[in-house]
């Protein structure tokens, strides 16, 4: 009883320094401001529309920012994620079920991230150099499934998009938040996130502490690759067709996501609800954009800048400390 | 509980030891035993092999030849997970926690309570870890973040991760090092209380007086070897006996300094004020003067320097050179101005460990010379080869990269870069932490050449027979201010202890 007051205190008082709640706050003065200029954009379908948006992005994010905590990187994820896709897609155009291409495809990004994994941590190669080498391979290797042209779904996929819950949460949203739900809960409360916290706080310690390292590391991003083999099932129900060089720039997005929401390069910082936070910001900004009618052009300027701005608001602290 | 050490199975028993590194022998034919219960003391010179032998213990480090039996069986190489599985544990002297993980999950990594699903019990764990602390009286917030400890905080997390596992031999590599008086000697009763536990400790350590004080076998070891193992259960072995094995010569504990002329005030320090809140400092230091700063660790001596140096922002205060107003706001106007600091963490603010003997000493020197284009190896190697041979730095040459040094020859480079820079008021943060007996006598020499050539001096010292040989004149930090200043023929331990603890006398 003592025990949990002293810890929910705790919890509060380390709150109110909280990045998340920095970014929650952004986040609702930017609805709030927005929905004043354009009421079109609190409404529930809008709402729907944004997490319909950042569904994708939302999932790598979650991967990205377990690799990132976890010390590790993968810069393979957008390639890896249209991999998969290409597979699924490939497998229903040649009247494959549709069980068998899920499935096939979420082993295909699985096995993926388990060589980046296996390479990573016996090599102790720099993840960042590894995977933006894998990231070639796996392109690579979709384009020689799929040729230059487009794979079609014939909406097989739909189902993501049009089984939905209370009538407004589709099941593409439905699964991002699982994911986000289940790497809260995988970080925070279960042994093996928090040795890969561990992990990236100080790897030699989690050595010398007796966990195995490598086998972590190696787990760490398979479980990545498999989360991001879901985000490509979505990718292609969202647009019912794929092509090869449709998730460069995906990995990218992510990144700069997490580190929005307060995860940083250096690993063991960082967490999940505030890179989703971060996911859900860059969502909003973008939505925003378009309904206030932003020509595209400058739009890529105000995306950019807002990016720069909220890194170097979340590092302040950390400025003036080195200083 | 008394151990009988005579006639106990050794619990862990190194026979034949031999370690080779590239190039470097670190260890030959150690044979070394520990027995159930026993606070065994390890000590040598920095450099002579101990962390290495307590590394092989550990298994972060596979012998090149030798064997280890324990309880009996014998093992050729151990890892770290077979090591701990057998009830070893070792505190580190560098920092081996997670900065960003609070002290309950520090003390469980890898060894996490779990309820069924793989979910960690934090409340268990916090519980398990109140119950150790009051077991052993420690206290410390469980539930602060490693980063935002003091070192002292973050050495008791370490001990306390050690006994949680419920080892079988604990090695403590410098536990007391970073700490005061009193944290110090809580650490040596909580060693204490831990080897009435059964528990069997190796005690690394610098301070002999504390080894003596608190060992049932004292081992000696130098180059690499077993000099000696004394039978100290009685307390007494003579710590001159020891420093000689140690160094192979005798050594005076008071460095004997060599009188300097002490001329005009030269350094000035005037309303220094860290913040709006804390007090305002003011002190002079005189040409030729060696002028010497104790204070306990939080008392803000290292702050002071810090701000002198230009290294972290002051909130008013002016600094004079020679009746010149000096105007520093970061480390490069200190610089200029003639200012050296030699920090108290060579390792991470004084060195570029990658780097080269030659490249550390010319860091600073070089910015204040004319600039080429090019480094000129051959010309600067011959500039910095009589800094190197002054200071008798031991390094195959000048390109080695500073990593591959001893701590002794480290710190000798932090200072060869300063006197290649050819500074004119010298602050020492504690010069000789950490660094053996015959390395710290050469520094002495050094800083006492350095106020004979006319520089001005400000040491500060946690090393009281240090302090008290070098200094002309000591003041004494506590809680940010200068609390008193002594005088040559004032200067005693006792006086100094008393100021700097805050201790009122009565009578």
């Amino acid at each position: 009883m003592n025990n949990s007051k002293k810890i929910s205190l705790y919890k509060t008082k380390a709150l109110l320094k909280d990045q998340r709640i920095l970014l929650g706050l952004v986040i609702v003065l930017l609805i709030v401001v927005v929905g004043c200029i354009n009421s079109k954009f609190v409404r529930l379908s809008n709402i729907t529309a944004i997490f319909q948006q950042i569904s994708v992005l939302g999932i790598l994010t979650m991967a990205m920012a377990m690799l990132l905590i976890s010390g590790g990187i993968d810069l393979s994820i957008g390639n890896m994620m249209v991999l998969s896709g290409v597979l699924v897609g490939t497998i229903i155009t040649n009247g494959g079920s549709l069980s068998v291409a899920i499935i096939a495809g979420i082993a295909v990004s699985t096995v993926c991230g388990l060589v980046n994994g296996i390479i990573i941590a016996k090599s102790k190669c720099m993840p960042l150099i590894i995977t933006l080498g894998t990231s070639q391979i796996f392109f690579g290797i979709s384009l020689l499934i799929a040729g230059g042209s487009f794979i079609n779904f014939q909406k097989k996929l739909d189902f993501m998009r049009t089984i939905q819950l209370f009538n407004f949460l589709p099941l593409m949203v439905i699964f991002m938040l699982i994911i986000v739900l289940i790497m809260y809960l995988l970080l925070n409360k279960t042994k093996f996130g928090r040795r890969i916290v561990a992990i990236g706080g100080n790897e030699k310690n989690a050595y010398l502490s007796g966990i195995k390292v490598d086998l972590y590391k190696i787990i760490t991003y398979s479980i990545s690759g498999a989360i991001v083999g879901l985000a490509g099932l979505i990718f292609a129900a969202r647009l019912n067709a794929i092509t090869a060089n449709a998730g460069s720039g995906y990995e990218l997005d992510a990144l700069v996501a997490a580190v929005i929401g307060g995860v940083t390069f250096e690993g063991g910082r960082g967490t999940v609800l505030g890179a989703f936070l971060g996911c859900l910001l860059t969502g909003i900004i973008s939505n925003a954009l378009d309904i206030l009618g932003v020509h595209a052009y400058i739009k890529i300027v105000i995306t950019g800048l807002i990016i720069v701005t909220a890194v170097v608001l979340s590092n302040i602290e950390n400025a003036r400390k080195k200083q | 509980m008394s151990v009988d050490t005579t006639n106990t199975v050794p619990l862990i028993k190194m026979q034949g030891i031999i370690k080779e590194f590239p190039g470097v022998r670190a260890l030959s034919n150690i044979t070394f035993d520990v027995k159930k219960g026993e606070v065994h003391c390890l000590v040598g010179e920095n450099g002579a092999g101990k962390s290495t032998l307590m590394k092989i213990l550990s298994g972060a480090y596979t012998p090149t030849a030798g064997s280890i039996f324990i309880n009996g069986k014998e093992y050729s190489a151990l890892t770290p997970a077979l090591s701990q599985e057998l009830g070893i544990d070792i505190v580190y002297q560098e920092n081996d926690l997670v900065p960003t993980m609070n002290a309950v999950e520090n003390i469980f990594v890898g060894k996490e309570i779990t309820k069924p699903g793989g979910f960690v019990d934090f409340k268990a764990m916090l519980t398990k870890v109140e119950n150790l602390m009051e077991q052993y009286r420690i206290h410390i917030d469980p539930l602060q973040t490693i980063e935002k400890m003091s070192v002292a905080d973050q050495q008791f997390v370490k001990i306390l991760k050690a006994l949680m596992k419920e080892s079988k031999l604990l090695i403590m590599d410098e536990p007391t090092s970073m700490f005061n008086v009193e944290d110090a000697e809580k650490v040596l009763s909580l060693v204490r209380n831990i080897s009435e536990k059964g528990i069997s400790i190796i005690y690394i350590s610098h301070f002999l007086k504390e080894v003596v004080q608190i060992a049932d076998r004292i081992t000696v070891i130098r180059d690499g070897s077993v000099i000696r193992t004394y039978d100290n259960s009685s307390k007494n072995v003579s710590i001159n006996d020891i420093t000689n094995d140690m160094v192979g010569r005798p050594v005076d504990m008071f460095y004997q300094k060599e009188p300097c002329n002490i001329g005009d005030i030269m350094f000035e320090v005037k309303d220094l004020k860290l913040t709006k809140e804390s007090p305002s400092v003011s002190f002079s230091v005189r040409k030729g003067e060696i002028l010497g700063v104790f204070g306990m660790v939080g008392s803000g001596r290292t702050e002071i320097m810090r701000a002198i140096s230009g290294a972290d922002r002051r909130y008013s205060g002016d600094f004079y050179l020679n009746g010149q107003k000096l105007n520093i706001k970061n480390p490069r106007d200190s610089i200029k101005a003639g200012i050296a600091h030699i920090t108290e963490d060579r390792q991470r603010l004084g060195l570029t460990l990658n780097l080269s003997v030659l490249e550390n000493i010319l860091m600073v020197g070089l910015q204040n010379m004319k600039r080429s284009l090019f480094y000129d190896y051959k010309r600067m190697g011959a500039d910095v080869e009589p800094i190197v041979k002054k200071l008798r730095i031991k390094t195959p040459s000048v390109m080695q990269q500073v990593l591959y040094l001893s701590g002794g020859n480290q710190q000798k480079v932090v200072l060869g870069k300063w006197l290649y820079a050819n500074q004119s008021v010298y602050i020492f943060d504690e010069p000789t932490r950490g660094i053996d007996v015959g390395a710290k006598a050469e520094f002495y020499k050094q800083i006492t050449e350095l106020a004979h050539a006319g520089n001005c001096i400000i040491m500060v010292s946690s090393d009281m027979p240090e302090l008290i040989s070098m200094s002309d004149r000591v003041l004494v930090v506590r809680d940010g201010a200068i609390k008193c200043e002594l005088t040559k023929e004032e200067i005693n331990e006792q006086t100094i202890i008393k100021e700097a603890l805050g201790v009122k006398e009565h009578e």
